[in-house]
């Protein structure tokens, strides 16, 4: 088998997985988030959770979380239970990494590089990271059991192609005051092409964290 | 007058300093240490007094005799983990004012910080440091990023506070748990601090960057009215204590409280030079504001008294209550900040003949530009107004006006500086 060919059958597993389950008519679902002034809001993440106890489930991936100037890089992770995520240290400090949250609690002792196996995320809910070392460091993984997830982009909006059926989609934002039940919303989407729905917070957003602070300061 | 000489009796550094290497071989010296090295060399024009380290009574680090170029300050910061959550800090520096050692460590403790348990985050030092009172020397070094100058309350803790001992802090990492809110609280234990006070009683509160290394001399031998004050003495059997408060909103608003009492017996007397200890107390309290676009404030609040023995006063007792404010601003602009800083300053004095009494206020504004993390210019204009009853007992003016004009450039390197 050539390599071309192999990276083609690759592509299709992976477009396959992704697809909505065989035989099931496909539709769009648009989710828009908006601010509580209304205007659109980026980088919120948007879960569809299928009521139908038969839906696949979403297949575990392998993320790269790295720690590029003090900074978790990226921010916030997505990511399907049973997934695995690396930590790498590419800093020239070390770093202490560590997570009290329910859905994971762990530890990686001091360290630059990448000396720890990745983690194994295995149960759903919001993880904050953050390192004992460097207070100012936070990092978010939303480790979810939705088939279909994915953060709004600068319109505030997420799209996917999603299979019919009846579906709960939450939000959620690291800085969000609402509470996630509040936002909680059914949707059923039917034979129609494209179902959508938007959401507008009721409370301003926590204020944003200071970016053009040295690194070096808090003694 | 009161003037301290040297110590009897020293902190247990050797010790603490076996025990980390003793840790550090049982951890094998598996992490990497972290380290940094820091040259700042100033350009001085100044009309003060005599500064503190010449024996004087200005109130500026740098006076007339040091203008031209001066060393502002060498500095090497060395942290060395041992094991996972255990690891070793010291800061050493030099300043090039006759101190009794050319080098010395202005901070060195030991630290343990387990990671967070529900929540819940406890840390310990033992050791040297400062306790949290500063809102404005947040930079490594204990630095201010604002102003080569620290403000009055936090040039005396540079001068002569330093707690020697153990101290405890217990986080509740509220913003970690989806709160806006994070609170603490810490308690430090310590001792090597009956000659806080010492430096306030005699000249009163100055405006400077130099910090008193450990065990380290304020003033000359000799040189009037300090004659070469150690203000991290023990001579009596009494532990001093402190207790103070944090809140912080995001990373946006710092509030801290603090109290502080040295608890020294101010008739405990030094077998050697007969000089009298200082019982020093006080309460500090500070807010620091960050808004976006690069603006910062910060005030900080100080009140407290100083007492010591004194032959022929009723009672045997003099006492010193001070207080000191500033307001800071700042706003930065890329990679160039401006900051005004505004202190105001009091010491009275109580049964002493009047001896120590001074009245002034000081206005601080400074220019940095950061071209990297490397390289750092700073120029700053300090006027100190004050008035001070030492000064006439010595043969100076009531009331006089300083001014100190200095241009900084400093050069860091190290694992954390990039």
């Amino acid at each position: 088998m050539t390599a071309s060919l192999r990276a083609w059958l690759a592509l299709g597993a992976v477009l396959g997985a992704l697809a909505p389950a065989a035989g099931v008519r496909a539709a769009t679902l648009v989710i828009t988030v908006q601010a509580a002034d209304g205007r659109p809001l980026q980088g919120v993440v948007v879960a569809a959770r299928s009521l139908d106890p038969q839906a696949p489930r979403p297949a575990p991936i392998k993320a790269v979380m790295d720690q590029i100037d003090r900074t978790f890089t990226p921010d916030l992770l997505v990511i399907p239970v049973g997934s695995t995520v690396t930590f790498p240290n590419t800093d020239r400090v070390s770093h202490q990494i560590y997570s009290f949250s329910p859905a994971k609690r762990f530890q990686l002792p001091l360290y630059r590089g990448t000396p720890y196996p990745p983690v194994h995320f295995d149960q759903a809910g919001v993880v904050t990271l953050g390192c004992n070392i460097h207070d100012e460091m936070v990092g978010y993984l939303v480790v979810t059991d939705a088939p279909y997830y994915g953060r709004t982009d600068a319109r505030g909006a997420w799209t996917a192609d999603v299979a019919q059926g009846r579906y709960r989609i939450a939000v959620w934002h690291p800085r969000m005051r609402d509470s996630e039940a509040d936002l909680e919303r059914e949707l059923t989407v039917g034979a129609s092409d494209r179902a959508a729905l938007t959401l507008r917070l009721a409370k301003a957003l926590q204020p944003a964290p200071l970016s053009d602070r040295p690194h070096s300061w808090d003694y | 007058m009161t003037c301290c000489a040297s110590a009897r009796r020293r902190a247990p550094i050797l010790p603490l300093a076996a025990l980390g290497l003793a840790l550090a071989a049982r951890a094998g010296l598996c992490a990497a240490t972290d380290w940094e090295l820091s040259v700042d060399a100033r350009l001085v024009d100044s009309n003060a007094e005599p500064s503190l380290m010449e024996g004087g009574l200005g109130t500026t680090r740098f006076s007339s005799n040091d203008d031209g170029l001066q060393l502002g300050r060498i500095r090497l910061a060395v942290t060395q983990p041992l094991g996972e959550l255990w690891s070793a800090h010291a800061d050493l520096s030099m300043y090039d004012d006759k101190d009794r050692s050319p080098v010395g460590a202005t901070e060195a403790y030991l630290l343990f910080r387990p990671y967070p348990v529900a929540g819940y985050r406890l840390r310990l030092k033992a050791g040297a440091f400062y306790p949290p009172i500063s809102l404005e020397n947040r930079a490594p070094g204990w630095d201010s990023p604002y102003t080569l100058s620290y403000s009055a309350i936090n040039s005396w803790l540079a001068t002569e506070v330093r707690p020697i001992g153990l101290e405890g802090t217990l986080d509740w990492l509220g913003t970690r748990g989806g709160h806006e809110f994070d609170l603490g609280a810490t308690g430090g234990v310590f001792g090597w601090d009956q000659g806080t006070g010492v430096v306030l009683t005699n000249n009163g509160f100055s405006l400077t960057d130099r910090q008193t290394p450990l065990f380290g001399r304020v003033g000359q031998p000799g040189a009037n009215p300090l004659g070469g004050a150690e203000p991290f003495l023990q001579f009596d059997h009494q532990a001093g204590v402190y207790g103070g408060l944090e809140l912080r909103y995001l990373d946006r608003v710092v509030l801290r409280v603090l109290r502080y009492d040295n608890r020294a017996e101010p008739l405990a007397d030094d077998d050697t030079t007969a000089n009298y200890s200082q019982e020093t107390r006080f309460t500090s309290a500070g807010a620091r504001v960050e808004a976006d676009h690069g603006w910062t404030g910060i005030v900080q609040w100080l009140d407290g008294e100083t007492i010591t023995a004194q032959d022929g006063v009723p009672g045997g007792l003099s006492s010193w209550p001070f207080r000191a404010q500033f307001a800071l601003v700042s706003k930065r602009f890329g990679r160039h900040s401006l900051s005004v800083r505004y202190d105001r300053f009091t010491v009275d004095s109580v049964n002493g003949w009047g001896y120590g009494a001074q009245d002034g206020h000081a206005l601080t504004a400074a220019y940095v530009f950061e071209r990297d993390a490397h390289w750092r210019c700073t120029l700053e204009w300090l006027q100190v107004v004050s008035s001070s009853s030492s000064r006439v007992a010595f043969g100076g003016p009531p009331l006089l006006t300083e001014t100190q004009l200095q241009l900084a450039v400093r050069y860091a390197l190290g694992s954390g500086v990039y």
